[in-house]
């Protein structure tokens, strides 16, 4: 559904992304692990148009998105969560919703139940439904990250990318977080994942990819990544 | 007292059309950051467009003020996507931080000598729509023209208003001005939405041009000092609120007929400035501004 081949990307001088590859099929769960600083985000971000990559390619249900405006790859199916949630903090928690809906309203793509599909949004996480009229930015950073996982399935994409939902949690919340994934998942929902909490990650996706430095340094399915002993060490807290 | 009842209501609608200058100042602000310079010559351009059409100056008239006004809407709205095009995009797409300023600003020396070529130098009568008799109100004349002036310009903002709040192309506006490259994510055309605040912008600027010439001289220098002003009056309602031009160019309408009239026509211009310096140094982000709420 979603395949990276060979991308570099970056920031002014400094290359971040030095050519990396990942597939992610479709209906499945891809998780893309690593430390601080690895690069995930700038994956995710040269994925979905926010930066421009330097090279390589990005296609998405077979079409070339590379380098095009993140406008258009929205417009196209991929729903991009980011980091930070970045929430629009002036409109209520029902416009911010909405607004993942905007390329179905203007019909710029298949348009659907939107009011049938924000029911089920708001259905998925309670706690939004009492506070459908607060402004986001009142929200609590746990409730900002479900307007935010919200917002982006209101698009009805081919592709989600979601970079570390579970960010400034209490464990709590990052249970309901990992479960809201799974069903998610459950609906045959594709999904790009970065996670700060690997194990956890490992446990929902079908394929695992970690990055190191802007490069690919091993992949394979969820199962196996788990079983590695050298990304055990250095991901997976050593143990279990 | 009746006449300060009388400055009042003139220093009102002269209030009434910086604040709607300065709404146009904050429409782009919001969205990009930026700032047409060039405002009051998008005001200049609609009433002389307006007079065109209206008035006898190009063989007309060929139609009547109220049938004039949507057309000079359409105008400021192309002249105002215009300017955004050829002088703030390319701006905005270096992240030139200055090359904004210079641009707008170049821009509206061009459309003021543009105007000087076809309308001349001279100030030129805008016919009156309605009766030039004014009305008495407590003691004091009112020019219904004046009235008109109040109520379009508030209708004009209250219209901007409610295409924010209620529509779905309003809200991704708003989201545009909250965090551009989250709006980008939503399958929002930003660059387009930033085209869209500066063709409103102008349009609001037009519309109030053909508001107030009839009550004014029309003619190619009309715009700059009205500019001026109202950009002072965004400064002091705050760049972000909405409430703060209305109140802001109500203080200023007002605070410039009374010293006008009690001090000099000579000083009429002081008062604004003073009030500028003042919040300038006392609260920067102006009287009604605020910080945008925000939780990371
Ligand atoms: N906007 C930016 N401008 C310049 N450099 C950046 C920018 N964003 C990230 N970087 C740099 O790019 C590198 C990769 O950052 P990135 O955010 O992709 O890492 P990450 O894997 O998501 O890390 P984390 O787990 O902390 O979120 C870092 O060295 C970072 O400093
Ligand atoms: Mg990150």
């Amino acid at each position: 559904m979603l395949t990276i081949e060979n991308l570099h990307a970056g920031y002014d001088k400094t290359e971040v992304l030095h050519g990396i590859s990942i597939d992610v099929p479709k209906g499945k769960v891809v998780t893309l692990i690593g430390s601080n600083g690895a690069g995930k985000t700038t994956t995710m971000r040269a994925v979905s148009g926010m930066i421009r990559p330097r090279s390589g390619r990005v296609t998405l249900g077979g079409k070339e998105i590379t380098g095009q405006d993140s406008f258009r790859i929205a417009r196209a199916g991929l729903a991009h969560s980011p980091e930070g949630r970045r929430v629009f903090p002036t409109l209520s928690v029902a416009d911010n919703i909405r607004l993942g809906a905007f390329p179905r309203y203007t019909r710029s793509r298949k348009r659907g139940d939107i009011d049938a599909d924000l029911d089920k949004a708001m259905e998925m996480f309670p706690r939004l439904i009492e506070r459908r009229d607060q402004l986001a930015g009142t929200l609590s950073g746990g409730e900002q990250q479900m307007l935010a996982i919200a917002r982006a399935l209101m698009l009805n994409p081919e592709v989600v990318l979601l970079d570390e939902p579970s960010m400034g949690l209490a464990p709590i919340l990052v249970e309901e977080v990992f479960n809201i994934i799974r069903r998610l998942k459950g609906e045959g929902i594709t999904m790009l994942l970065v996670e700060q909490f690997a194990a956890a990650a490992l446990d929902v996706a079908d394929y695992g990819y970690v990055l190191e430095n802007g490069r690919i340094a091993v992949h394979g399915s969820a199962d196996k990544l788990k079983n590695d002993p050298a990304v055990r060490a250095a991901y997976l807290g050593g143990s279990h | 007292m009746e006449i300060l009842i009388q400055l009042i209501f003139s220093g009102i609608a002269l209030g009434m059309i910086y604040a709607v200058i300065a709404f146009g100042y904050q429409l782009t602000f919001a969205t990009s950051a930026t700032l047409n310079f060039g405002q009051g010559e998008a005001l200049m351009l609609g009433a002389l467009v307006g007079l065109s059409f209206a008035g006898n100056v190009l063989g007309g008239p060929y139609l009547n003020f109220w049938m004039m006004i949507p057309l000079v809407m359409v105008f400021g709205a192309l002249q105002g996507a215009l300017v955004e095009f050829i002088g703030v995009r390319p701006a905005i797409k270096i992240k030139s931080e200055f090359g904004w300023i210079m641009s707008t600003i170049a821009l509206a020396i061009i459309f003021k000598n543009v105007a000087e070529n076809i309308w001349g130098k001279d100030d030129l009568k805008f016919p009156s729509p309605v009766s030039e008799a004014p009305l008495h109100f407590l003691g004091a004349n009112v020019l219904p023209m004046e009235i008109i002036i109040v109520v379009g310009a508030l209708a004009m903002m209250l219209a901007v208003e409610i295409f924010n709040r209620k529509s779905i192309y309003g809200k991704a506006v708003v989201a545009t001005s909250n965090d551009r490259d989250a709006a980008g994510l939503m399958g929002i055309n930003t660059r387009l939405v930033i085209t869209f605040s500066y063709a409103l912008s102008s349009m609001t600027a037009a519309f109030a041009g053909v508001l107030i010439a009839p009550v004014t001289l029309t003619g190619a220098t009309m715009g700059s000092v009205l500019g001026l002003k109202a950009f002072a009056v965004a400064i002091i309602g705050g760049l972000t609120s909405g409430i703060g031009v209305i109140v802001g160019g109500l203080i200023l309408g007002i605070a410039e007929t009374t010293t006008g009239f009690y001090i000099s026509t000579g000083y009429k211009d002081v008062p604004g400035l003073v009030l500028l310096l003042l919040v300038l140094a006392v609260k920067p982000a102006g009287l009604f501004g605020k910080t945008a709420i925000k939780k990371v």
